[in-house]
């Protein structure tokens, strides 16, 4: 008897102590997930940022609070008016603290591509050249990690697209690849759960894309 | 232990989480005590946290009791931690002052006299693409340089020629390291182009006076070219040019990479189809090899190695003035460049780097039956190391050693001159930042030659301050020494080295889309060579001459305002006048024209997947001696120096791109200067001969064709 209420008390005690790995973190999470759908102006996004940093520094071991904090940088690149270089800068910096911790991962990787995106877009004419092939590549790897991410097929989609329309060939391949991203959306969708705190954006790129064809 | 009360406590535990939450409120301000939003609240190992609004408060609830350490965070600033004692009630926090974090990102820069062309650097002046897109440079680094304030265009030259100096006041590094002879040698008014390739290099740094201790024997200027780190894939790019073609090949992975590349160019053919003002034997000829590698090395090292071996040639029947005779001028020079060096970060804050250079140039030049050799080497080693004290202090220390050995000889008559030179260097250069809008840089340069028998020292100091958000104003002052050109030296050992003072007072304004930059400066020279007789046969030299230069230029670009449309303005103005060489008066040079304009506008046509370029250069005229006027020096001066140059780039596909260029479309008959004959004509007059252009125009025709897996890649770098 005293043995088994030791081991009750311990385990109380473990549940108490360990709330900050699990339920804890999903529930933190998935608040700045819901913060994040809300965004309208550029401090809701500095202070949802924030919060995934928080996020961030107390369990130093998740990866998906750098790759929020990286994704909500970038986007407020395209969305605000802001110090666009500097800001993607600060994007990759997360990106890479978020590679530290989860080398390897396909969804990190489509985002670097991603910022890249972001930075070829700032002046095309001088950092296309160096930077798109670094993107592709990016891009390339993101779909060999895992053949499922729709975001890294419909990222490449875009890349393909905008290539397409710059030496006036014919869309199919970005076509073809915005399609296989609407797929993967698809599957992804049945996924998804309440607890479900893995990315899910993108879809609405894709569907640009695939606008573009007939 | 009482089992009771472990239970009674870890109850108590998970129902104080659950349930008491505690307000925690306070505020975060600036340096200057203004509210500073945006920042990160948080307790220490917890999710609780908040980020303070445009008023600088910030509240949050937290379960958390006793002894919590708060921590505030905001990029760009330094991080603050604050120890609090938590019980269940609520807690007001005293503000928190964040300060600002100096960063590369942040802080001023000191922009007296220097130009970054890199892709990293916060004003635009020029961009590494420039290079090969300038119409006027025709892919030569020197030729887009040339459209820089401070600088001057010497059309029969080539050079660069900066604030009124000669070509030779220009030091030439790549990765830090001295480049000896990096201009093909050339004769009779045929302009010179750099040995080395652009697409070498991922930046350059520009100055145009009152530079770095880390630079030396350059009175006007230092060039440092930083060759590229890792090649991101493996290629091979192919090009067929309407002088010559080569090829270049690319292996690559994650941690080394390597680049292999052989040319051939002849302007034979090309001279065969359209006329030339000057009469070649043998067109202008050469072949190149070169090999580049780059290995990571560790976590932060990069070695790269580069070696690079060239052999040319041409010979033209120079006319001489008051004949009909003409003299032969064979030409065949031979070079080869070869470096390493490394560089790597270690723990606390040192950056070391290590470095090594070999440049050999041979000249065999054949002036009617007198032949010349030339021999000259150069050997640099070199190690920096580079100290962070703390984001406002950082140190670098640094020593070189030159090895520097010239010859030349009349091979018929065995007659044989020489020296070999030992020059040591210890530099020391120290940067405060007093606050991020205020950075003062002290340096101090020591170098020993034991051909000159000289010690000298060469302080240098400059200070840049930011205006307001967008404008800075930057000064520097220095001393510079440069020891004579080597035909000098090995005539009188003797030689010491020449000097100048550069004060330089620069304003810079810069902002997304937009740079434009003024620039005053004042330099005085000392100690240049002068000698009696003409340059070919200089005697009695001494270092007995002096002179200034001073002047203003002005620097424009725009890449906003116009779709696809970037273009930039540049206006210098320099008075120039020195004693040197032959000159027993102040003259002005007749390389330092004293206004000098130049526009290159460069527009991309979406549909058409093309991009045309145009440049203008403008300069008032040379100075030259005309012995028929009377008998002062530098008395004339040549009709005004102007040249538009049309280029058009097309990409049919990602991987191709065909570019045409013509320098001089207009055809102006641009004159550079006169050759006079020693003696009067039977008239009594000294006949003359103009220095012109090789050609009215230059047509270039190139196709650049990149072979690679990766179908996007294209190689508008190789240019």
């Amino acid at each position: 008897m005293k043995k088994s209420i030791l081991t009750l008390a311990f385990v109380l005690l473990w549940i108490a102590f360990a709330q900050a790995s699990d339920p804890a973190f999903i529930a933190a999470m998935q608040k700045q997930l819901e913060a994040k759908n809300t965004i309208a102006t550029f401090e809701e996004s500095q202070a949802v940022t924030n919060g995934f940093l928080r996020i961030a520094e107390a369990t130093e071991t998740e990866w998906l609070p750098y790759y929020y904090a990286a994704l909500l940088k970038t986007e407020a690149v395209f969305r605000f008016d802001i110090e666009k270089d500097k800001t993607l800068d600060e994007a990759l910096e997360l990106v890479k603290k978020a590679e530290k911790i989860a080398p390897e991962n396909s969804e990190i990787t489509a985002l670097h591509g991603y910022i890249l995106m972001g930075k070829i877009s700032l002046d095309p004419g001088s950092r296309g050249q160096s930077m798109s092939p670094q993107a592709m590549q990016l891009f390339g790897k993101a779909i060999n990690l895992d053949r499922e991410n729709p975001r890294a097929v419909t990222l490449m989609a875009q890349m393909e697209l905008g290539m397409a329309q710059f030496f006036g060939t014919g869309p199919e391949k970005a076509c073809g690849m915005a399609r296989m991203g609407l797929d993967l959306f698809k599957k992804e969708t049945e996924k998804v759960t309440k607890d479900y705190i893995l990315p899910t954006w993108g879809k609405s790129q894709a569907d640009e894309v695939a606008s573009k064809c007939n | 232990m009482n089992l009771r009360l472990l239970l009674f406590i870890t109850f108590t535990l998970i129902q104080t989480q659950a349930f008491a939450q505690a307000r925690i409120q306070g505020k975060v301000l600036d340096e200057k005590g203004l509210p500073l939003p945006g920042a990160n609240v948080q307790l220490k190992g917890s999710f609780d946290g908040a980020t303070s609004e445009q008023d600088g408060t910030y509240q949050f609830e937290t379960s958390l009791t006793g002894e919590q350490v708060l921590i505030f965070k905001f990029l760009g600033f330094k991080t603050q931690e604050l120890t609090i004692s938590l019980d269940q009630n609520a807690l007001k926090i005293q503000p928190i002052r964040l300060i600002e974090e100096i960063t590369d990102m942040n802080a001023v820069t000191i922009s007296a006299g220097a130009m970054e062309a890199s892709d990293a650097s916060k004003s635009v002046i020029l961009k590494p693409l420039d290079i090969v897109t300038t119409p006027s440079a025709m892919g030569d680094i020197m030729g887009a340089f040339q459209t820089l304030p401070g600088t001057s265009t010497v059309g029969n030259d080539g050079r660069l020629f900066v604030r009124g100096g000669d070509a030779s006041e220009v030091g030439i590094y790549i990765d830090g390291m001295r480049v000896g002879n990096a201009y093909g040698t050339t004769t009779g008014n045929v302009p010179t182009r750099t040995r080395f390739n652009p697409n070498l290099f991922k930046g350059t740094f520009f100055s145009t006076g009152g530079y770095s201790a880390e630079y030396g024997q350059a009175l006007s200027s230092a060039l440092a070219l930083n060759t590229k780190d890792l090649s991101v894939r493996s290629q091979g790019d192919l090009s067929v040019m309407s002088i010559g073609g080569g090829y270049s090949h690319t292996l690559a992975n994650e941690k080394q990479s390597i680049t292999a590349s052989a040319n051939y160019f002849n302007l034979g053919p090309y001279q065969g189809l359209i006329k030339q003002e000057i009469d070649f034997d043998s067109a202008p000829h050469g072949w190149d090899m070169e090999l580049a590698a780059q290995k990571k090395v560790g976590e932060n090292g990069l070695l790269k190695v580069m070696a690079r071996t060239e052999s040319g040639g041409m010979s033209l029947w120079q006319p001489l003035p008051g004949t009909e005779n003409k003299v032969l001028v064979d030409l065949k020079n031979d070079y080869t460049y070869a470096q390493a060096n490394w560089r790597t970060a270690l723990k606390n804050d040192w950056i070391v780097f290590a470095g090594i250079s070999y440049s050999k140039n041979f000249d065999n030049l054949a002036y009617d039956s007198l032949i010349i050799e030339r021999k000259s080497e150069l050997a640099h080693f070199k190690g920096t190391a580079t100290k962070d004290f703390s984001d406002r202090l950082s140190a670098k220390f640094g020593a070189e050693h030159f090895i520097h050995p010239y010859a030349e000889k009349l091979v018929k008559e065995g007659w044989e001159r020489d020296f070999d030179d030992h020059e040591t260097y210890l530099f020391t250069e120290w940067d405060y930042y007093l606050n991020k809008d205020l950075v003062f840089r002290g340096g101090l340069r020591a170098g020993t030659s034991t051909v000159s028998e000289e010690k000298w020292l060469d302080p240098r100091f400059s200070v840049a301050y930011q205006l307001s958000d967008k404008g800075q104003l930057s000064f520097a002052a220095g001393s510079f020494h440069q020891l004579p050109v080597e035909n000098f030296r090995v005539l009188n050992t003797d030689l010491e080295n020449s000097e100048s003072n550069h004060l330089i007072l620069n304003y810079l304004f810069s902002k997304e889309g937009f740079t434009f930059r003024a620039e005053t400066f004042y330099k005085s020279y000392d100690q240049l060579v002068t000698f009696e007789g003409l340059p070919d046969s200089p005697e009695g030299l001494k270092n007995d001459g002096s002179g200034y230069a001073k002047g203003i230029d002005f620097f424009f670009r725009d890449r906003e305002t116009f779709k696809n449309t970037d273009y930039w303005i540049t206006y210098s103005f320099v008075d120039s006048k020195r004693s040197f060489n032959q000159y027993k008066t102040e003259v002005q040079p007749s390389f330092a024209p004293k206004h000098n304009l130049s526009v290159v506008v460069k527009h991309f046509i979406v549909p058409l997947n093309s991009q045309i370029g145009a440049s203008f250069s403008y300069n008032d005229g040379y100075s030259y001696t005309d012995p028929n006027l009377d008998n002062t020096e530098m008395n004339a001066k040549t009709k005004s120096f102007q040249n538009l140059s049309l280029s058009w780039s097309y990409l049919p596909k990602p991987n191709l791109i065909i570019h045409l260029a013509c320098t001089n479309v207009l055809g102006r008959d641009n004159v550079f200067g006169y050759t006079f004959s020693p003696k009067t004509n039977t008239e009594g007059v000294f006949a003359s001969i103009p220095q012109g252009q090789v050609a009215p125009r230059f047509l270039f025709l190139g196709i650049f064709l990149t072979l690679s897996k990766d179908k996007t890649a294209n190689n508008l770098n190789n240019l």
